[in-house]
């Protein structure tokens, strides 16, 4: 494996298009964007999942624009008080998230005391999301305000301690707020030892995480719940004693969080393919406190896919890179025989994605803050069987005759699990026939 | 201020953009934070065609500018001259971020283009400004960009020919516009000069003059240019909306009466297209009166498009126009002053929410708008036309509504609306409501009460009751 910067301009997706897919996803969540016409024009206007075929955006209920005029801007508290104004016609809200970046910084919004004001006001958590705020890694993801989010809820996990450890495994005291998750779910172990697991990720695709937990706790692990899970009010405890797993390779910020809160963020492969889901829950599992194998498993999963894995052999992809997701997909990718062109990393964070990197093949480049324009050229002199391509490329690049599809297409089909793996294949060999059939075709 | 649920135009940049990505051999640098650069995206997924917008990010970064990573705005310009040697214009376009950090535009020419020994010509817009939207941006960019073309005074064309004046990219039927205007003027007998902005190339823009007049058939943003070549030029205008057999059949005579073309020959051109092509006042004739008596409609949109249906539905088809919106708050005054010689209802509000009230308030048999008044025609149950900008519709084949051909597209809409309304059943009248119930609406956010109300209406009548009281109301929303 190789990593070159080549210090360009990555086409990625902005990360702000996101707050419609997770006003739909957080349903007991309100969004509120804070700052001029451009970041209510760009939130209305790309869609909650962008396909290249953006369809028609939806007016969620739950996203509301304060757009601040830059001649006037509005005196401190204002913000709070119509914000609170505007909630009281919502039921069921749980969570109030303000999305601020540099324009509201700019035009002296202080959203931090806003928030502050919401939360007093309503008696509800009340956060401030900042998109733009710096990095430890430059670079963008269009994935970054999923991680920011799942960030903030990561801090608003009830805090799980050592001693409470004891306490909440009696069933005496378990009538709490988040007592009933974790009697509904698995048993909490007896021995003291097992430390409950937290999945961390699947952000836009709701029910993600359950095939997961599925697998750990058919490896005897109990699984508290995910983050973000099914809403604020099933958020798992996530502290000291927690084992957090982490799903997703551009969660950073969030697991980060979750290790300042004393839990344990296991480092291991992402949850993606056939490899890195053994690897996943093995790691887990021991970390969480149990010993188990996985390799008869994995053995009879790969051999499995013996017949998807003779289509993939051979064939040439190209990742332009827009999610994060295009690393783990690459790394199984490589390993199912498959030959990877180049992976573009439009942000790349060595040290949460070590474990990746270690097993990415060794004829894989990473290419670090991509180029669109030198992928582009890339693209067209290598002709590779697909390109895993980034929204704004897809239809030049359909257009100049390649297959492609998009990061967030192997998110929608569910790629995590052994089961996951299957499916990524599947969705390239579809991807693959579909071509052929039309490329037969005497037009 | 202001907290909404939903915009009608975006930012000055946007407008900026659209309008150059519509004119060939115009490139834009867009100075912006990396997260603010969405229109290449957008464009790809508007058009479907799989060009690259011309359009390049100079990211807008923190920090000492030591790397050679794109970020530097003279050297990001130089850039696009290198990697575009055809482009004949480059205009610099600050987002909303860019110029709120307040940095200042480094004075720079742009180098030559090789081969040719001589650099694209730069346009900035110094007029920018965060507070400022869309569509007057974009007017003001047209002309901007026209003025920098304007080196000498070309020749007027030996034969009657005129400039269109048109929407920008994006807009659905935009091309067809264009294409239907171009086809009724061909038939007067008057040449096509050049199709502004969509279609122009940057040398068209310097050979305007040329025409005898300009058509506007977008006021929203041909209206600046076209009175700067007026004043300049003293080229006549003709501002009639094309919408309707009648606005159109106004728009060709002007042409006409401007181009010194014989009357009856006009006259004659007009009516073999009534004949043929124009619909909408054969449905209007066809149909009974009583599908139009009593028939209220509230049309929303920009500037030409609910005065060009308001009237044609107002007068050729007979609907009464209860309210007619726009959202283009600087062109206020105009728009009252048209709207009023069809409606008493006419209106200026940019805040969806307001917009959907004014809607409900008019109580339409039918909404002509935006998309974003889908979900009040939903809520109220009443038929939707989205045939106002912007819509979501990226349909292949664009189809227009201005012209005659455009007039039989609005009949055909016009009697799947109105025909289907007739069939649906109407809603009971005289549910009552207690207090509890009322109180609890009185909580929903305005764009979707219509709905609750209708849905809480519905529950109560599949148990039986004939009231809604409160836990009716609140069962319905759950």
């Amino acid at each position: 494996m190789t990593i070159l910067n080549e210090s360009g301009i990555p086409d990625v997706l902005p990360p702000l298009h996101a707050v419609n897919g997770l006003a739909e996803r957080l349903p007991d969540v309100l969004v509120v964007v804070v700052g001029t016409q451009a970041e209510a024009h760009l939130v209305q206007c790309l869609s909650a999942v962008p396909s290249p075929n953006l369809p028609p955006s939806r007016r969620d209920q739950r996203v509301i624009f304060a757009i601040i005029d830059p001649n006037d801007p509005p005196q401190q508290g204002l913000l709070a008080s119509r914000i609170v104004e505007s909630a009281a016609g919502l039921r069921g809200t749980s969570l109030v998230l303000l999305v601020a970046g540099r324009t509201a910084e700019s035009l002296g919004v202080d959203a931090e005391f806003e928030a502050r004001l919401v939360a007093r006001k309503l008696d509800l958590p009340s956060e401030v999301v900042n998109p733009d705020a710096p990095r430890e890694v430059p670079g963008i993801l269009s994935t970054d305000l999923e991680d920011r989010v799942l960030t903030v809820l990561v801090n608003l996990c009830p805090k799980r301690k050592t001693s409470d450890l004891v306490e909440t495994a009696s069933p005496a005291k378990r009538g709490g707020l988040f007592g009933g998750l974790l009697g509904r779910g698995i048993e909490p172990s007896d021995s003291n030892d097992g430390r409950p697991v937290v999945l961390l990720g699947g952000t836009l695709k709701p029910g993600a995480a359950q095939g997961l937990a599925a697998e750990l706790s058919r490896a005897g692990v109990e699984v508290a719940g995910a983050v973000p899970g099914s809403g604020m009010g099933e958020l798992p405890p996530l502290g000291e004693g927690t084992v957090v797993a982490v799903m997703d390779p551009n969660l950073s910020s969030a697991a980060t969080a979750a290790e300042r809160r004393g839990a344990t963020v296991v480092k291991t492969l992402m949850p993606v393919g056939v490899d890195g889901t053994a690897r996943f829950v093995q790691d887990v599992a021991e970390e969480a406190g149990t010993r188990i194998s996985e390799v008869a498993r994995a053995r009879s999963a790969w051999e499995d896919l013996g017949v998807l894995r003779n289509r993939i052999r051979g064939k040439r992809i190209f990742f332009t890179g827009d999610t994060g997701l295009e690393i783990p997909l690459a790394r199984f990718l490589a390993d199912a025989g498959a030959v990877v062109l180049e992976v573009g990393a439009p942000r790349l964070d060595r040290r949460f994605l070590a474990a990746e990197l270690q097993t990415l093949g060794p004829d894989v480049d990473v290419v670090v803050s991509p180029d669109y324009r030198g992928q582009t050229n890339r693209i067209d002199e290598s002709r590779p069987d697909v390109v895993i391509s980034s929204p704004g490329l897809h239809l030049p690049l359909v257009a100049r005759g390649h297959l492609c599809r998009s990061p967030r297409d192997f998110l929608e089909a569910g790629h995590y699990g052994y089961g996951g793996a299957r499916r990524i294949l599947e969705l390239l060999v579809r991807t693959m026939d579909r071509a052929e059939t039309l490329d037969s075709l005497n037009l | 201020m202001k907290l909404l649920r939903g915009v009608y135009e975006g930012p000055q940049s946007y407008g900026i953009l659209r309008v150059a990505a519509s004119i060939r051999g115009v490139h834009a640098l867009l100075r912006a934070l990396p997260g603010e650069a969405y229109f290449r995206t957008l464009h790809g997924a508007r058009e479907r065609t799989g060009e690259m917008a011309p359009v390049t990010l100079s990211p807008l970064r923190e920090g000492r500018d030591s790397s050679m990573a794109p970020g530097n705005l003279v050297r990001d310009l130089s850039g696009v001259v290198r990697r575009h040697p055809k482009t004949e214009i480059v205009i610099l376009v600050r987002s909303e971020a860019s110029l709120l950090a307040g940095e200042t535009i480094p004075a720079t020419t742009l180098p030559e283009v090789e081969g040719t020994g001589r650099p694209p010509e730069l346009v900035k817009f110094p007029w920018e400004e965060p507070a400022m939207r869309e569509t007057e941006a974009a007017e003001l960019a047209l002309e901007d960009l026209i003025r920098a073309r304007m080196h000498d005074r070309p020749e007027r064309s030996p034969y009657p020919t005129v400039n269109l004046f048109g929407p920008p990219i994006f807009g659905p039927g935009a091309m067809a516009e264009y294409a239907e205007a171009e086809r009724l003027l061909d038939m007067v007998g008057v040449e096509v000069n050049a199709r502004v902005p969509l279609g122009a190339n940057t040398g068209d823009l310097g050979r305007l003059p040329r025409a005898w007049a300009n058509v506007l058939l977008y006021r929203e943003v041909g209206e600046s240019a076209t009175l700067y070549l007026q004043d300049e030029f003293g080229m006549p205008r003709v501002t009639t909306p094309m919408i309707g057999a009648a606005g159109t059949g106004a728009a060709l005579r002007a042409v006409g009466e401007l181009c010194q073309l014989d009357p009856k020959s006009v006259q004659r051109t007009i009516w073999a297209e009534l004949a043929r092509t124009a619909k909408l006042p054969w449905y209007a004739r066809l149909e009974p009166p009583e599908t139009f008596q009593n028939r209220r409609v509230a049309i929303f949109g920009d500037f030409t498009y609910p005065l060009g249906l308001g009237y044609a539905l107002a007068r050729e088809v007979g609907l009464e126009v209860t309210a007619c919106g726009t959202y283009l708050t600087h062109l206020e005054r105009d728009f009252l002053f048209h709207a009023h010689t069809f409606t008493e209802g006419a209106f200026v509000e940019d805040d969806p929410d307001e917009v959907a009230a004014r809607i409900e308030a008019a109580k339409p048999d039918l909404v002509v708008g935006t998309h974003l008044e889908q979900g009040v025609a939903d809520s109220l149950g009443v038929p939707f036309l989205p045939l106002c900008p912007p819509v979501a519709d990226r349909p292949f084949v664009g189809r227009p509504l201005m012209g005659y051909a455009g007039s039989s597209v609005l009949a055909d809409a016009l009697d799947n609306a109105l025909r289907r309304a007739s069939v649906e059943p109407a809603g009971e009248a005289g549910m009552q409501w207690t207090d509890g119930a009322l109180q609890e609406a009185a909580e929903v956010p305005l764009f979707l009460r219509g709905r609750a109300r209708r849905l809480a209406e519905e529950r109560a009548r599949r148990q039986g009751s004939g009231m809604v009281t409160r836990d009716i109301f609140l069962e319905s929303r759950s």
